[in-house]
């Protein structure tokens, strides 16, 4: 559980969002439809982005289990998406934002060594997360600009890989 | 009443108006807000609702014996439990009639018990309740709740509840008819219709919609028996309110045993500001048990139980002369108020919709009657741009069902019809007299943005691709700022409705700003801090913004109708030069010079002529603490409060174009591209408005292509959770192109307007403006909303409404 073992019990019923959340009293991941639509509760299994209300927390059992809270320490620096994200403004209430951040930060990382994915791409990812506020404009362009970052950072030019990585993937296990 | 100038904003520091980035935003996106289920005091003992199956019912028996028996109960209630509660008062109800429904003992008329004993009158109306240890175990005790039901008929639209021998929802409510309403001329209209060259009629659905903020609900009751003071944690947008509300006329508790928090909340857009059974359910439990008591909503939950949005069924009349001059417009509205009065939805349902029906049009005549019912649905109330996107709807679909008959441009009919520049402020002859406007500026800018000269070749060319092209305008006024108190009384509000902000200048230099306003996801933090050091002339770094808890915050009336920043907002401003003006008397002391030598200007006060002799922000901050050498006229220390109730409304207002593409083949409807500009006045910050235009816009597209809160003939709600009511996904919306003009408010010394849902009011009508005109050459002159691909496409195959 980002990088750290975690040892319990569960029940056979028990949804991962709920260990995380009552269990685990990791509470930056958001309970927002019950259905498995709106993506408040993303994790990342694996480092695959994954509904947390969906996942039975015994079928987790052996994985790496990323949430927001191991995306940066409290109060710690801003990882490289978090950044682009204040910088472009792309939360306003916050509630789906913890989801949108783990679902984007697996976009964001997958594309990292190669093309920057396109406006219409980054749609389509983020169509398994439903914001109310912001009409998703703001967090495109967050997306748009975080992968701008990683490039510009990167120490052989665009196109190589690795340095998107640093907005997650260093905290991930 | 505070007076007011017109001023424009100060320009001490320059931060007023600038893009900073949110302060709220690094928190948020590390996820550690704290969310009302987010709160976990010691001890606490978890509620779950029994809301009613069945949408109209008698009550015969309720028994609880074997769910009180189950693991982990702590207890089960019903209305029995509540006798000497009182029930939910709405606080709007519309000016000038009369309410069908007992007076309160505080004047105010009764709606919705905490809990329903007798008859249910809506799906998921609430009939217990279980407190458990844990939330699963008091879901699970629901269904051990055995509850024998009568059937009543049920209806679920407000025409025909209104209908002889329609079922009849309450005793006290001879035929459901909550209220008739009018505003305007009638008589005036009714001739300009009789002698009109022109006359166009349309009927119309503005259908019923879901807000849907991502956060649900939520409340925590806690009830401290050693003091006797309760204290509510709840998502609520208006903190003050609640407390008022359920402590006077609720729970007959005095007002200072109860405290109201509002933690972070997760979006409202409305329905956040109403008070519900579970706010005081929570707090009558913790009492009863001893133990605070936490309850969360379920999404299914939310939509059978938050207010509901929208929901008016209307025939509505334009007249005009054959060459574009609009001389009347008449509405005549079923609106659907639901079950029961919600806290302020017949306001919302009447006066606001009502009263906004002519637009940013300048018209001799005009008239709107609204019967308001009450029916077997969720209760009506606030949605984002509400009353205000309904009004607009109706008169932009008119306008262009207008331009259709004369055979004239959308847009030239539309110019004719602005409201000229010289004749602010306005007097709409509905109720509202506009603020400030430049109609003209705004229309044009639109027009230009748009590349609305080039529709004619992209449809040619659309075509050719297989998709219909059509563009649809539409402009709307919308009265924000709500309000001068004494107005809102004659619209039949009963509070008041001003803002208050304290300021308090600590030793060190550092300002804390306390606001009554609470945000719901509006970057408060930011923008109000923004206010004060722009005033003050110092780093908004150094200004601290609290908010959202009763004992602490100045009263207020809370965040709705895009209020804050020309509410609360000059309350800052205000304030701050209450403190200016005591720094410059206290100035002379410490100057040594007199006061009209006194010159604050920069964050510091110094001799006029001789700028070496002054005295920084922080040393007067620490002068003022000390309090050493002031007249015995001059108080030590620096802090102010300020009560801002402004003369009158503001009028925020624009133009907004869609341009969308239907496909022949599947009649799927594709906004290709879609031109705003807003007028809000003073904007606070540019980068925080944005994010709440597009997100406004987006809503707006979200009622005209895919939402709809749907009742089957049982009344049950279909579209009662996120797989069945469809919200705007990022792939449903196009990049936008924004702008705006600047009119300012005379009505604030911010010259602000609101800002934050205004772009809600009119995408609907533009974007069934465009889809009609993509198929105005089949004859189609409507399509009611949401334009989903199956309706659409009946259209393009000839098949009628």
């Amino acid at each position: 559980m980002n990088g750290r073992p975690e040892q319990f019990t569960a029940r056979p019923n028990e949804l991962l969002v709920e260990r995380l959340r009552d269990g685990l009293g990791l509470t930056g991941t958001k309970v927002g439809c019950d259905t498995g639509q709106c993506g408040t509760c993303v994790v990342r299994l694996d480092g695959r982005s994954v509904k947390s209300c969906l996942v039975l927390t015994v079928s987790a059992a052996g994985s790496e289990v990323a949430t927001i809270e191991g995306e940066t320490t409290r109060g710690g620096e801003l990882s490289g998406l978090q950044e682009a994200l204040r910088q472009e403004h792309g939360t306003q209430c916050g509630f789906c934002t913890p989801g949108m951040v783990m679902a984007l930060g697996e976009l964001v990382d997958s594309t990292a060594g190669g093309e920057a994915p396109t406006e219409p791409e980054i749609r389509e990812w983020l169509t398994g997360n439903l914001c109310r506020c912001t009409g998703y404009h703001s967090v495109v362009r967050g997306v748009q600009r975080a992968c701008a970052a990683a490039r510009a950072e990167a120490p052989s030019g665009v196109g190589e890989p690795a340095v998107a990585a640093s907005t997650t993937a260093g905290q991930e296990v | 009443m505070t007076a007011v100038t017109g001023e424009t904003p100060a320009t001490g520091s320059g931060v007023l108006g600038q893009p900073l980035d949110s302060r709220e935003d690094p928190q948020l996106l590390r996820g550690e807000a704290t969310y009302v289920a987010d709160i976990d005091l010691p001890c606490t003992a978890h509620m779950a609702i029994l809301g009613s199956p069945v949408a109209h019912a008698k009550i015969l028996s309720i028994e609880t014996k074997a769910a009180e028996q189950l693991p982990g109960v702590l207890k089960v209630a019903t209305a029995a439990d509540f006798t000497d509660v009182m029930p939910l008062p709405c606080i709007w109800i519309p000016g000038g009639v009369e309410s069908h429904f007992p007076p309160h003992p505080y004047g105010l008329p009764g709606a919705r018990p905490v809990l329903t004993g007798d008859t249910v009158r809506h799906v998921g109306d609430p009939i217990a309740v279980v407190v458990a240890e844990t939330p699963r175990q008091a879901t699970a005790a629901l269904a051990a709740i055995a509850v024998e039901y009568e059937p009543l008929p049920v209806v679920t639209r407000a025409d025909e509840a209104l209908a002889e021998g329609a079922p009849q929802l309450h005793e006290t409510v001879p035929g459901n008819l909550n209220a008739y309403w009018t505003c305007g001329d009638k008589d005036r209209t009714d001739a300009a219709l009789a002698e009109a060259e022109v006359t166009v009629e349309l009927d119309l659905v503005n259908q019923r919609t879901i807000n849907s903020p991502i956060e649900p609900r939520g409340a925590v009751g806690d009830y401290n028996a050693a003091t006797g003071e309760y204290t509510l944690y709840a998502s609520t947008q208006g903190p003050h309110n609640h407390r008022f509300l359920l402590s006077a006329l609720v729970l007959g508790i005095p007002f200072n045993k109860l405290r109201v928090i509002a933690p972070t909340v997760g979006g409202s857009f409305g329905t956040k500001g109403y008070l519900y059974p579970d706010m005081a359910l929570v707090l009558l439990l913790s009492k009863a048990l001893g133990r605070p008591v936490k309850w969360v909503d379920t999404r299914t939950g939310l939509m059978n139980s938050t207010v509901q949005g929208r929901d008016h069924r209307q025939h509505v009349t334009l007249a005009g002369t054959r060459d574009g001059r609009i001389t009347a417009v008449r509405c005549t509205s079923y609106a659907n108020l639901g079950a029961y009065p919600s806290t302020i939805g017949p306001g919302v349902a009447t006066a606001l919709m009502g009263r906004s029906i002519s637009g940013m049009y300048d018209i001799d005549a005009a008239f709107c009657e609204v019967y308001a019912a009450f029916t077997n649905t969720v209760s009506l109330g606030a949605q984002r741009g509400s009353g205000r996107a309904e009004a607009a709807f109706l008169m932009e679909r008119l306008v262009d069902r207008y331009a259709g008959e004369i055979g004239m441009d959308p847009a030239a009919v539309r110019r004719k019809n602005l409201v000229p520049k010289e004749k602010f402020p306005y007097d709409n002859g509905l109720g509202w007299t506009y603020d400030s406007g430049n109609y003209q500026l705004n229309f044009d800018k639109a027009i230009e943005l748009s590349g609305y000269a080039d529709m004619p070749a992209r449809k040619a060319e659309a075509r050719t691709r297989g998709k219909r092209l059509g563009v649809g305008l539409a402009t709307y006024v919308a009265i924000c700022g709500v309000g001068p108190s004494t107005r809102m009384s004659q619209e039949g509000m009963l509070g008041g409705s001003w803002e208050s902000a304290n300021i308090r200048v600590h030793p060190t230099g550092e300002v804390t700003v306390i606001v009554g306003s609470a945000s719901t996801g509006q970057s408060h933090g930011t923008v109000f801090a923004q206010v004060a050091a722009d005033e003050f002339g110092i780093d908004p770094d150094t200004v601290q913004v609290l908010e959202g808890d009763t004992q602490k915050a100045p009263y207020g009336q809370g965040t709705y109708g895009s209020r804050s920043y020309s509410m609360a907002a000059p309350a800052v401003a205000l304030t701050a030069r209450k403190i200016k003006s005591k720094l410059i008397r206290a100035g002379a002391v410490f100057l040594g010079v007199p006061e009209d030598k006194v010159v604050y200007e920069g964050g510091r006060v110094y001799e006029e002529g001789n700028e070496q002799n002054t005295k920084t922000f922080a040393e007067l901050a620490t002068a003022m603490w000390y309090g050493w050498g002031l007249p015995a006229e001059i108080e030590p220390a620096l802090d102010e409060t300020t009560h801002f109730d402004p003369p009158d409304f503001n009028y925020p207002f624009g133009t907004h174009v869609a341009v969308v593409e239907i496909d022949e083949l599947t009649g799927e409807t594709e906004v290709v591209s879609y031109t705003a500009v807003d007028d809000a006045g003073h904007i606070g910050n540019p980068k925080i408005v944005l994010g709440q235009i597009e997100g406004s816009i987006t809503h707006g597209l979200g009622q005209a292509l895919m939402e709809a809160a749907v009742y089957d003939e049982q009344g049950l709600l279909i579209s009662s959770d996120l797989t069945t009511y469809a919200l705007p996904r990022a792939a449903d919306v196009p990049l936008f192109t924004l702008d705006k003009t600047v009119t300012p408010s005379p009505h604030n010394p911010l010259g602000a307007k609101g800002a934050g849902e205004i772009a809600t009011v009119p995408p609907a009508a533009a974007v069934v403006n465009a889809v009609v005109d993509a198929l105005s050459d089949l004859g189609v002159q409507h399509i009611d909303m949401p334009l989903t691909p199956e309706k659409v496409w009946r259209r393009l195959r000839g098949e009628a409404q």
